[in-house]
Parts: C-alpha cells; structure tokens; sequence
C-alpha cells in the first residue's frame, strides 16, 4: 500500500469523472449540478494528492535519517604500525661521492690542475636487531684506494650504551671524525692534518653512554692501535704500527661533550678530548672544541650562522727525528725528544637563502716534531648548492709558510649518487 | 678502578634521571600531530614537539636536545610518507630507544590510513626530492586530519593500553570537532572551487582536491630543487595562458621571488602555512592551522576574483 493507493484513487476518479460527464449529458441533467459533481470530485483528488506528497516527504525524510544514522564507512584495518621506506632486505644503503676539484696555488708546485679529492663509496645496513654495520672505500687521484672504514655499531645494548668496533673514524674532537665531503671547506684544516693526521681512522673498539636526562650529555671512551689516516699510511714513523703491543702501548680515548639551547635560535656545543699512549707517557692530546649556531629557522635571506672553534695540544716523544737545528750552519741533529704543540682552527660560516653560503677560516699549525714549523692559514669559501645533492664551492687560502705567503685557489664540484643522509654526528 | 667507575656512572645516571612521571612522554616530530596526540591523549600524554610550524619540515636542524627527548619517550608520533626524512632518521639512529624505532609498538605513524596522491612511479633524482610513498603535506586537508587522529589514537591505544576508554573518547571529541569545523570550513571555501594557483613547493595537493582547486605548477623547478630562471620564465607564460591569478607561498619559503612571479604574471600573493602555527599569530592548534589557511586562500581568492573581473 501506501504512495500508489492515492494515485489510483485518483485514476478512478478522473474515469468516474468522464462517465459521470458522458452520463449527464445522456441523462440532460443540468450543467449546474455537474459543475457542483466535478468541483467536489476535484477536490477530493486534491485531497488525495496532498495526502500523497506528505507521505513521500515522511518517506524521504526517514531515508535520510536513516543514512545519517548509518556508521560512516571505515578504513580497512591497519596490518602495519608503519608505513616504512621500503629497502631492499637484502641490500645496503649505498652512496657514491664524487668530489672533483680545481686548484692552482702561487707558490711550490706553481701552476693550475685538476685532481680527485675523493671518490668514495659508502655502504650501511641493519644486521639485526642488534647490530649494524657500515663501511666506507676511498679513491683518490693519487690512484690509492682505501677502506676507511668497516665497523659493526651495537644498536639495542642497555643503559644507553653503544659500542663500536672495526675500522672507523674514533671520536675525538669535531671535525677530525668527519669525512671529507662532509667538511664546509675544501679541504681539512691543516691543523687537524699534522696533529691528527687527517681522519681519526683507527682500529679498535669504542663505547659511547648517553645520559638519560633533559640535558645533553654523552661520554664516549676508546681503546686503539693508533688515530690518524697519516699513521695508517705510514705507521713507521710515528712508532705505532699496527700488530700486537702491550696494553700500555695501546691509544686510550675520552671524550665527553655536552650541549645547550641558549634559545630558541641560539644554542652552544662543547666537547673535550684526551687521547693518550700511557707506556712512557709516549703521547698526551688534548684537544677543546666549541661550537655555537644561530638557527633561526626563517624564509628571510639570511637562514643562519656557525661558529666553531677546536683547540690541540699535542705532547709526544719522538725517536730518531730532527730534534734541533744549528741556526748558523742549519745542521740538523737527531735524537728522541719530547715535542709540545698547539694547533687549532676557528671559521664561520652564514647562511642565505635556500642556496647559498659564506664563511672565512683561520688555522694555526705547528708540526708535531723537529724545530718548530709554524702554518698559519687565512682561507675565505663561497658555497652554492643547485640542489639537496649537489654543490659548487670555492676557496681561497693565504698560506703562511716560509717565504711569500702562497695564495691557493680551489673549485670543487660535489655530488652524492644513491642513498644519501644527514647522519647525527655531521650536524 | 672499574668498579669505582661503574659506581661514578650508575651515581650520575641517578642524579641526572629527572623524577618519573605518571603521563606517557610523547615526542612528535611536527606540531600538527603534536596538536592532535594532545587532543586525543589529554592529561594522559605529555608531548613535546621537535619542529616549530614556521620551519620547513624538510629542513629542520638536528639538535642534541632533540636526542634526549626521543631517549626518554615512550612513543614518537610522525606525520609520515617521509616528510621528516631529512632530521628524523639521524635523530633516532643516535636516541638509543628501540621502542620508537620505525616498526616498533612506540612508532606512531599518523599517516597509515591516507591514501597518498602523486605516488612516484620511479624514484630517479631528476624528478628532485620526491618521497617514495607519496606527497606527504596531507594534513593541509581537514579530512585527511581525521583519519590522521585515527591513526593516533590507536598508536597511543597500543602503547597505553590501560587508557583505551580515555583515548577513544578524546578521538570521538577530535572527530566531532573536526566533523562541525569541515563543514564551515567546506561553506567557507566555496569561493575556492574552480581557482587556478601556483604554489611555492608541491604541498597543497590535497588540499586543493578537497576545495575543488586546480593547481597549475610550482615556483620550485622540481620537488625541493631550487627555481632556475629558465623555469620561473615558463612558469610566468604558462600563468598567463592560464589566467592564473594566486600564487600560495608557504611560509617557510622566501617571499620576494613569490612575489616576483605574482607581479609578472599579474597575480596576487597569499601566503599560508604548511604546519600548525606557522603563520604569524597563529596557535598550534591544528583546527586553527586549517582554519587560518583557509581564510587566507578565501580571502586572497575572491581579492583575485575582483581584480581580474
């Protein structure tokens, strides 16, 4: 029943209508009496239809409801609790770096050329759930090609620890455990080279422990054949060659370092560095460094500045090395000696716009050994970065040596292929 | 010697641990879900936020204060799809917490119940900086925000669950808030049906499906690569072919070269944010993020409407 009862109400009242008509004027009736018939049929079909409508509008009307009350349809269930990156399972993250440059200085090997300041390959992946391992290979235009790195980092010990083993770049100071693409110069501070010896690639374990607090805190401690790429490359001269020695012959880390937000824009970080050969008290470094940034976090042109500043004091005993010169004949003479040597470097470095970069750097580096030798170097870089991946940086540097200061200027060309992040400790 | 040493670091941990605290320490990486896990969580979450709403989320700095935060919380709530992919991935290697690492019960992904648009078909890098499982600014459209709280509610279920009624009940709160906001907002933005507009970076993608915009390009040449001049040239014709009449600048991208593609092509500016509390002003609050946004694109719109009638 319902809506289509009142329809044909109204259909058998339109036929009834038709006879009643054709039946009245058979009939003669008057055309009064008919006119009186069909108003009041008409009206009771009006009824009907208005009967009609209210029942359709109740019927709508509960449609609706009835829609409004239905649960809204829901998501398919989640059967993940991320949504991750897919990685390879099997295949690590992989980089490649190439860092290409043009240099030409005004004193020594005087002229123009070009070189490969690194080509460096980088792998990285999970384990498991304990563990993770990375490596690094480098070649460089001298044709050498070497494994930097290859270490396993724990990744689930208790009490905030983390360990470290293999071949890696041990943690002292700032940028001595950076690799070179990751610098804001061209090239390693020489301060850093004579007393480090580059990267501070060594061979042993490491452990770091992250206080559990609101302030940043992290001591890390290391145990080490030797630091320094240089005493890789050649061990003999600085007494610490790889293989088996005493326990006391081993190079011992500490560094702790710490952090403050100054403000919302401002903040400083310090950390300090001992690493020590305790036979004999054979070498003490020490080194200070300090870092403050203002990260404004702002669309303006200007975005930011760094400042840093790292300090080296470096006593060591040395074997069989030019220990003085004879200041009129310029004799040298040979013997051991203990050597005390200060080095460090302080650069800034602002930010603008999305791309580009500015900074000016000073190094002052006394060799580690023989009458003193004294570096000091001025440099000043322009950084321009097309994109996340790539970037175009000059340096110019007054080096200060014996003689007319040599005026270098470099161009590098950088860019990362694959996988590429920014990792903590290169912030 | 090592037992005194083992005795100096258990004494500083102890003095260093601040007292324990009854609510559940939550880190997010951005404030929008940083808004929506307070709504949802109430007095039983306190939750700290690494990202400010005026930086631009693929570039936030990485802070050692940041590290502790993510040591000592019991769940971190991400945007997702990638978005924190420049800060977060370094934060967490070094945080030491295994219960927040991605896949972990503490790892809150407000994104799993998004259908993601422009999903790249290959992930070469000469189609720039694109995030492999999708364009990731979906919390710019109120109704992804929902399914956003969803995801947040039950990641916050599965690491307290003893505060399952609480988080239910804050989400259905979130929702109806939602729910009465969208539709003013959906009565709000009639204007913006039909609007053609540039924006600064790929970001307003479902923003402008939802309000029925029709976005033309970008002032970035690609995803996150930088505008050549080449490109802002064709951006500018391409503009005027189109008679098109907004350029949206999000707010942490550089206003003069916004304002300089406006000029040329004979369009008008209007910045909005692309995070909770990014514009001047504002709280945030996500309904006060979309609803300041919504403004800003109504206004700008109908400005540009008169203009060019």
């Amino acid at each position: 029943m319902g809506p289509d009862r009142p329809v044909s109400r109204a259909a058998a009242a339109l036929v009834a209508l038709a006879a009643l008509t054709a039946g009245s004027l058979a009939r003669g009736e008057t055309q009064e009496s008919q006119i009186s018939a069909l108003k009041a049929e008409l009206a009771a079909t009006q009824g009907e239809l208005a009967k009609t409508q209210a029942a359709l509008d109740a019927l709508e009307k509960k449609v609706e409801a009835l829609g409004a009350a239905a649960p809204a349809a829901q998501p398919e269930p989640a059967q993940q609790t991320a949504r991750i990156v897919p990685v390879n399972a099997d295949n690590p993250g992989i980089s490649f770096v190439i860092d290409g440059q043009a240099a030409s200085n005004t004193q020594g090997d005087q002229g123009a050329g070009f070189l490969l300041g690194t080509g460096e390959l980088f792998v990285s992946a999970p384990i498991d759930p304990f563990l993770r391992g990375y490596a690094s290979m480098n070649g460089t235009t001298e044709g050498k090609f070497d494994l930097e790195e290859a270490a396993l980092v724990t990744t689930a010990l208790p009490w905030n620890l983390t360990l470290k083993g293999g071949r890696f770049f041990a943690d002292f100071g700032r940028f001595s455990h950076w690799h070179d693409e990751q610098l804001p110069f061209v090239n390693r501070p020489d301060s850093l080279n004579r007393f480090i010896g580059g990267e501070s690639q060594a061979e042993g374990v490491e452990t770091s422990w992250l206080a559990p607090s609101e302030q940043f805190f992290e001591l890390t401690v290391g145990v080490y054949n030797s630091m320094g790429a240089a005493r890789f490359d050649d061990p003999d001269a600085f007494g610490t060659s790889s293989g088996q020695r005493s326990f006391s012959e081993l190079n011992y880390l500490v560094h702790p370092s710490t952090y403050f937000d100054l403000s919302d824009t401002l903040n400083l970080e310090l950390g300090g560095s001992y690493l020590s050969v305790p036979t004999d008290a054979k070498r003490a470094l020490y080194g200070l460094d300090v870092t403050f940034r203002h990260q404004p976090g702002t669309s303006e042109f200007y975005q930011g500045t760094v400042v840093g500043v790292e300090w080296l004091w470096n006593s060591e005993r040395f074997d069989g090395v030019a220990t003085t010169t004879d200041p009129v004949t310029g004799e040298e003479f040979s013997g051991s000696g203990r050597f005390r040597r200060d080095a460090g470097y302080a650069y800034f470095e602002s930010f603008f716009g999305r791309r580009f970069s500015l900074g000016a750097r000073f190094d002052y580096a006394e060799n580690l050994f023989g009458p003193k030798d004294l570096t000091r170097t001025y440099s000043a870089f322009l950084t321009w970065q097309p994109s996340e991946f790539q970037r175009v940086r000059f340096q110019w540097d007054d080096v200060g040596i014996a003689g007319p200061d040599d005026q270098r200027f470099t161009l590098q060309w950088t860019a990362f292929i694959g996988s590429h992040s920014h990792g903590f400790a290169a912030r | 010697m090592a037992s005194r040493l083992a005795s100096l670091l258990v004494g500083v941990t102890l003095a260093l641990a601040s007292p324990a605290s009854a609510a559940l320490r939550v880190v997010a990486s951005l404030p929008d879900v940083a808004d929506m896990a307070r709504q949802i969580g109430g007095d039983r979450v306190e939750v700290t936020t690494i990202a400010e709403g005026g930086q631009d989320p693929h570039k936030v700095p990485v802070k050692p204060s940041f590290v502790t935060k993510l040591n000592r919380a019991d769940a971190l709530v991400v945007q997702g799809l990638g978005l924190e992919h420049a800060y977060l991935p370094a934060l967490l290697e070094v945080a030491r917490n295994s219960h927040i690492m991605p896949g972990a019960p503490g790892y809150i992904d407000s994104s799993l119940y998004i259908k993601a648009l422009e999903v790249p078909e290959s992930m070469s890098r000469a189609q720039g900086e694109l995030h492999a499982l999708g364009n990731p600014h979906f919390n710019l459209d109120p109704s992804q925000g929902k399914l956003m709280a969803r995801a947040i509610a039950e990641g916050l279920e599965r690491v307290d669950p003893a505060g399952k009624d609480a988080y239910e009940a804050g989400l259905a709160r979130f929702e109806q808030l939602l729910d009465r906001k969208i539709a003013e907002w959906d009565a709000l933005a009639t204007p913006l049906r039909g609007v053609k507009a540039v924006s600064y970076h790929p970001d307003i993608a479902y923003l402008a499906r939802h309000y029925g915009m029709e976005l033309v390009g970008t002032i970035e040449t690609k995803p996150g690569v930088p505008a050549t001049p080449g490109h802002i040239e064709e951006l500018i014709q391409l503009m005027k072919q189109q008679k098109v009449k907004l350029v949206i600048r999000e707010v942490a991208y550089e206003l003069p070269l916004a304002q300089q593609v406006a000029e040329r092509a004979g369009a008008r500016v209007v910045t909005i944010s692309s995070l909770a509390g990014g514009l001047p002003g504002t709280s945030s609050s996500y309904v006060d993020f979309i609803d300041a946004n919504l403004r800003a694109l109504v206004a700008a719109a109908q400005a540009a409407g008169g203009q060019s009638s």
